[in-house]
């Protein structure tokens, strides 16, 4: 009797299936793909931020040898808006409303001759005036950017629970502070890029590095006038995403327009810097807390006023309101809340989404308050905390129900793995010590989706599984990989299911032909919602095997599972039949059966209703960091020497991946804290290079000490909730937090930049831009 | 277009002739003329590191160097690292260790761990990490791929 | 861009000079600041691409007599790999080992750091602590002629040099410090080394007992090209290091440049560092 031996995957180091491609160069991302008889795209850009179009004349650019189509908006006077308030052109024909506009675009034998044909293309502009300041732009007078929306409004948002009035009347202590938060952009190491590619028959193939390949689909089809089902998206490897291919950009229309016009397939790659000037950016904020709590430490009341620059076009970063509001209401308990957003064209570069959504910006707001309340009140920062924080089973104000909840862990535990409270008190007596660098800790906390986020008519995901004769399976799923390690979750969660070792599984998730609906890659939903949905194909797939191991051997289903690789007794692990054996005995059968299931899970989570309330995800990520750093007061150089993190996950599927995301989180949150800054002015780029837009780099991570908090939630997949955005959340709110405990001086502007930190060590306001500062 | 040069050169240990023009990148004719598309373009100035090949042993940024520049030399790229016991270890270790996400960076890291490790084959982590500086990655947050140089050092 | 006609890669020196006089010439040696600036436009191509990388008179680290002979093409990884340099000019390896990234270091030379002249080039500020002259060579009436000049004089201003077009820079020559010599560098930024400064600072002088004498002090990046720092010198020429004397000195330091604003700074902050950082390295010379 042969006895097979139980083992399981779940929570083990399992490496990402295509690191060993990665590794050796053999991955082909959109860049190195070429398709026979393909042309290059190149577009032309508008000089000017705010202006008129008054002619261009692309004559000479056509007559560029190696020239196959130049077009400009009169070319394509069928093209549709894109972008949620449909209030993009791809191509601008009328007027220029930002640095980044695109106005023509050529398609040529080769990228160089492409590029020559650009230098070519004639136009004049009549420059109109510019608003390039949020403020300025709500101001009555100010030039119209989009004259379907004179007064510059792109989007309101109101949300209130309670009385905040009666909380304020209620509040021992009272503050209001303003939080200015900054441009910072993806920089994802791979460039955008597309292919689009027309058939003989019509049917459009994009190669496309998008985050939602089913809704690029059906808006692709909208913006191009097309059947839906004559369009196929395929997604080569991705060179990152972190929210910013959730949309369609005009430079894939516009591959598309050309495809179109040059009857030849045209791949359009960017430059880096053009990637800096017109790929998406997080949404800058300009944000108004005014917090108040009682002597015993009850927070009472948050009222929040948040001013959005929104650019040019209205992208997702308009609607970060949604994510910013749920951190002002139900982070920490707080009965009264009021919440007012005013999102405001400008002649800005346009923001889109970026892991977190408007979470960093809400959260480096809550939490810093939190800390001056504390202080105010004479409480410790971590106790105040732990009075005010959500637990298990609560409904908030807003109607988001904490089914499983580690918070009140994830503070107590962060705090005594880093030392908090002794190291807190020591640096603060420590600020008048002598000595130029001066020691701090700071904590943050966040919530944020982590079972999905129903936002579209259906937040679910489809699979498909079949196994082969010989037990290998392919796993078909909507679900897109962006380098986060969807699949080898996927994977882990489909073997542990069917007994399988993790090369038995082959995952397909790349192709609109081929894979199930789903919504995308966002809102840190794939091993939430993928993972149950490849979870409930496997288990349709295990009762159809069971079935056929129970007729074959009389042995009732009950009584049977899979592990190894074989069906056995479950309870003495007992082989029975080798699975692949058993596969290949129901396909060659009388019978002759393939085993092939699908699923589609939708998670049990609602649609806010119109005053945004309601339980919007299936479940909720808690986590909290203490960040310490060390501060040059001569210099102001902040270095942040320790991120302490711990954060409910529900549940550890595979911890070298979990570890990557945060890890990487931490890291991606240092650079928006400490070092990254599109410095944007009179709506120019003004450092649009990794020379002068500061990623962080390996010598300066702080050391990581990573705490897994498993809540095990009923509906996450083997008890797992999301945690892809996470981890960046509060690392800007925790340095905030620890360079006040080294220095006694608060920063409310982001980032903490050496020069920043320095003036504000001085007490010296800003300088003025750059560019009007004379040199002396 | 520029002029174009005749080159040879060893490339990944094969004898290789090219025309290139003679302001053209190395980074470009790997890519282009070559169709070795290992090599990554991430910013073209230097700064990123996903275009490192070794030229005589030493890790350059080929989107820096002019590609007329390695005639009579010694080209090594991410494909000709494959056949090393080095590189073995390495791509080895950035899987164990899940140094690679979106692996965009991957190619240049490894590139670059190999020269770090030819130069000290038993390297402390600030040594990796000071190695690595010029070497962009958006995804980890650096830790595991310094965990990875290190895991294949010590396997030496 | 201009169109490249020729492409040469002479090997000799006097080859490369005679290709020099017939004009027009862009040179190429590392390629790491002609690259990119041939990409933003910043550069525009001569007719003829000389790349001088196969020169041999151009290369190698020698001690001749008392001055360190470094030619143009040694790499900055090269200095750094110098038993000469790391134990007799330990600031310019200090300096070196804060250049952009390794791939830089291997690709970038000496010889490019000094004719690209950025007013926050690296390599500059410790050469001129070091009295460091350039040597450039010409060919005019058909023999190799070679002048020299301090490093300081060679240069002029943002991308600006001495050298005539028909020259090329052979090497940069360093006199081997005195006795007692002591030299700090500082380079402004959040990483180690792969930051444009927004500013740097060399301190050298030689020390004896308690006084720093014949002493260099030299700001990068806080005008046009580096520059010494007169005023700061005489405070502390000959004077003990006390907490007095290295406070005057700070405070001289603050107006010595006249640094501009840019992205990377203003020219406030750059004031502010250039005094706190003089103070500090004063600080470490005299106690540390």
């Amino acid at each position: 009797m042969r006895i097979i031996e139980r083992d399981t995957l779940i929570g083990k180091r399992i490496p990402k299936m295509d690191a060993p491609e990665k590794a050796s160069g053999k991955t082909r991302y959109i860049h190195d793909i070429d398709v026979p008889g393909q042309l290059w795209g190149k577009i032309l850009r508008s000089s000017r931020v705010h202006a008129r179009i008054k002619r261009i004349d692309v004559s000479k650019a056509k007559a560029l040898p190696g020239v196959h189509v130049v077009i400009t908006a009169a070319d394509v006077p069928d093209q549709r808006p894109i972008g949620i308030n449909k209030d993009h052109p791809a191509l601008k024909g009328d007027k220029v409303r930002c640095i980044r506009d695109e106005i023509a675009a050529v398609a040529a034998d080769s990228e160089a001759i492409a590029e020559a044909a650009l230098k070519l293309i004639d136009v004049e502009y009549e420059d109109l005036p510019i608003v390039v300041d949020p403020e300025a732009s709500l101001a009555a007078g100010a030039p119209v950017i989009n004259e379907k929306h004179a007064d510059n409004v792109a989007m309101r948002f109101d949300y209130s629970h309670g009385d905040v009035a009666q909380g304020e009347a209620e509040s021992d202590v009272v503050i209001e502070d303003s939080f200015k938060l900054h441009y910072v952009t993806h920089c994802c190491m791979g460039v955008s890029g597309v292919i689009a590619d027309f058939d003989a028959s019509g049917n459009l193939l994009l190669h496309s590095n998008t985050q939602v390949p089913f809704l690029h689909k059906r808006e692709f089809a909208d913006i191009l006038g097309m059947d839906p089902g004559r369009i196929r998206i395929v997604q080569p490897p991705i060179g990152g995403g972190f929210g910013s291919k959730l949309d369609i950009y005009p430079f894939e229309v516009i591959a598309v327009y050309l495809a179109r016009a040059a009857t030849r397939p045209v791949k359009l790659v960017y430059t880096r810097d053009e990637e800096f000037l017109a790929s998406p950016t997080r949404q800058p904020v300009i944000l108004k807390l005014r917090s108040g709590c009682k002597k015993d430490g009850t927070l009472m009341f948050r009222s929040v006023e948040t001013l959005h620059d929104n650019g040019a076009y209205t992208s997702w970063g308009a609607t970060t309101p949604f994510v910013m509001m749920q951190t002002f209401s139900s982070l920490y308990r707080v009965p009264h809340c009021k919440y007012h957003t005013t999102v405001a064209y400008t002649n800005n570069p346009y923001a889109g989404s970026f892991r977190g959504y408007g979470n960093l910006q809400a959260t480096f707001a809550v939490d810093s308050h939190m800390d001056k309340l504390a202080e105010a009140i004479g409480m410790d920062p971590l106790a105040f905390r732990l009075k005010n924080a959500q637990g298990p089973g609560e409904v908030t104000g807003q109607g988001m129900v904490f089914k499983s909840c580690g918070f009140r862990d994830c503070l107590t535990i962060a705090a005594e793995r880093s030392g908090f409270l002794a190291k807190h008190r020591e640096y603060r007596a420590a600020q008048r010590a002598p000595g130029a660098v001066k020691r701090g800790v700071g904590m943050a906390s966040m919530l944020h989706v982590g079972g999905g986020a129903k936002i579209y008519p259906s937040d679910g995901c489809g699979t498909i599984l079949k196994i082969d004769d010989f037990a290998h399976v392919t796993l078909m799923t909507g679900a897109s990989e962006i380098g986060q390690g969807s699949e080898t979750v996927l994977a882990q969660l489909v073997c542990e299911e069917l007994g399988l070792p993790i090369s038995a599984v082959t995952v397909v998730n790349n192709d609109t032909d081929i894979t199930p609906w789903d919504v995308g890659v966002h809102a840190s939903r794939t091993t939430f919602i993928a993972g149950n949905s490849a979870i409930g194909a496997a288990r349709k797939a295990k009762a159809k095997i069971l079935a056929a191991a129970a007729r074959k051997t009389g042995i009732t289903e009950g009584e049977l599972d899979l592990v190894g690789g074989f069906v056995v007794r479950a309870a003495s692990g007992e082989a029975i039949v080798e699975l692949a054996k058993l596969v290949r005995g129901l396909h060659f059968s009388d019978k002759a059966e393939l085993v092939m299931t699908t699923f589609y899970y939708e998670p049990p989570s609602v649609h806010q209703d119109k005053g945004f309330k309601g339980d919007v995800s299936a479940a909720y990520a808690w986590a909290t960091q203490v960040v310490e750093v060390e501060v040059d007061c001569d210099t102001g150089i902040v270095k942040m020497t320790k991120v302490t993190g711990a954060h409910d996950v529900g549940r550890v599927i595979n911890r070298l991946g979990i570890e990557g995301q945060i890890e990487g989180g931490v890291v991606m949150g240092q650079g928006y804290a400490l070092t990254e800054n599109l410095l944007i002015e009179d709506g120019r780029v003004r450092n649009p290079s990794f020379r002068d837009y500061k990623l962080v780099t390996a010598p300066e991570i702080p050391e990581m000490d990573l705490a897994f908090i498993e809540t095990m939630d009923g509906e996450g997949p083997q008890g797992a909730k999301g945690v892809g955005e996470a981890p960046a959340i509060c690392i800007a709110a925790a340095t905030a937090n620890a360079i006040y405990n080294a220095t006694g001086v608060r920063i409310y502007e982001l980032p903490f930049t050496p020069e920043k930190v320095y003036r504000a060590l001085r007490g010296v306001a800003p300088p003025v831009a750059w560019h009007a500062a004379a040199p002396s | 277009m520029s002029h174009s040069v005749e080159i040879e050169f060893r490339l990944n240990g094969v004898v290789r002739r090219a025309a290139v023009p003679a302001a053209m990148s190395a980074l470009v004719m790997l890519r282009d003329v070559l169709g070795l598309t290992g090599t990554k373009y991430g910013c073209g100035e230097g700064e990123c590191g996903a275009c490192t090949i070794l030229v005589d042993g030493a890790s350059v940024n080929s989107c820096l160097m002019f590609a007329v520049d390695c005639d009579g030399r010694e080209v090594t790229t991410i494909e000709g690292l494959a056949a090393d016991a080095l590189a073995e270890r390495l791509r080895r270790a950035f899987a164990e260790h899940g140094a690679v996400q979106c692996g965009f960076c991957t190619p240049g890291m490894v590139i670059q761990a190999s020269r770090i490790l030819a130069q000290h084959p038993h390297p402390d982590r600030a040594t990796i990490q000071r190695g690595l500086e010029g070497n962009l990655c958006r995804c980890t947050g650096y830790k595991k791929i310094i965990d990875a140089v290190a895991a294949a050092a010590e396997q030496s | 861009m201009g169109a490249v006609e020729r492409y040469a890669a002479p090997l000799s020196l006097a080859e490369a000079l005679d290709l020099l006089r017939a004009g027009d010439v862009t040179i190429v040696a590392g390629g790491t600041d002609l690259m990119p600036q041939s990409h933003s436009g910043k550069v525009r191509f001569g007719s003829l691409l000389m790349n001088i990388r196969r020169v041999p008179e151009l290369g190698g680290i020698a001690l001749e007599g008392d001055t360190v002979r470094i030619g143009a093409l040694t790499s900055i990884t090269d200095l750094l790999e110098s038993r000469l340099v790391r134990e007799r000019l330990p600031i310019v390896a200090e300096a070196a080992d804060h250049f952009a990234s390794e791939q830089v270091r291997n690709g970038a030379t000496v010889g490019g750091n000094v004719c690209n002249a950025s007013p926050a080039g690296d390599m500059l500020v410790p050469l001129i602590v070091l009295d460091a002259a350039v040597e450039l060579a010409a060919k005019p009436n058909g023999a190799v002629e070679t002048r020299s000049m301090p490093l300081r004089e060679f240069l002029t201003g943002p991308g600006r040099t001495q050298r005539a077009p028909h020259e090329l820079l052979t090497a940069v020559r360093v006199p081997l410090p005195p006795p007692g010599f002591v030299a700090r560098f500082y380079k402004h930024g959040t990483r180690p080394a792969l930051d444009i400064s927004t500013i740097s600072i060399g301190i050298g002088g030689v020390k004896r007992g308690d006084k720093l004498e014949n002493v260099h002090v030299v700001f990068g990046a806080v005008a046009p090209t580096p520059i010494r720092a007169r005023a700061t010198e005489r405070v502390l020429e000959g004077r003990p290091l006390d907490a007095a004397v290295i406070e005057a000195a700070a405070e001289a330091a603050h107006d010595e440049g006249r640094p501009i604003s840019d992205v990377r700074a203003s020219a406030w902050y750059r004031q502010e560092l250039v005094r706190n950082m003089t103070k500090r390295i004063l600080a470490h010379v005299a106690f540390g």
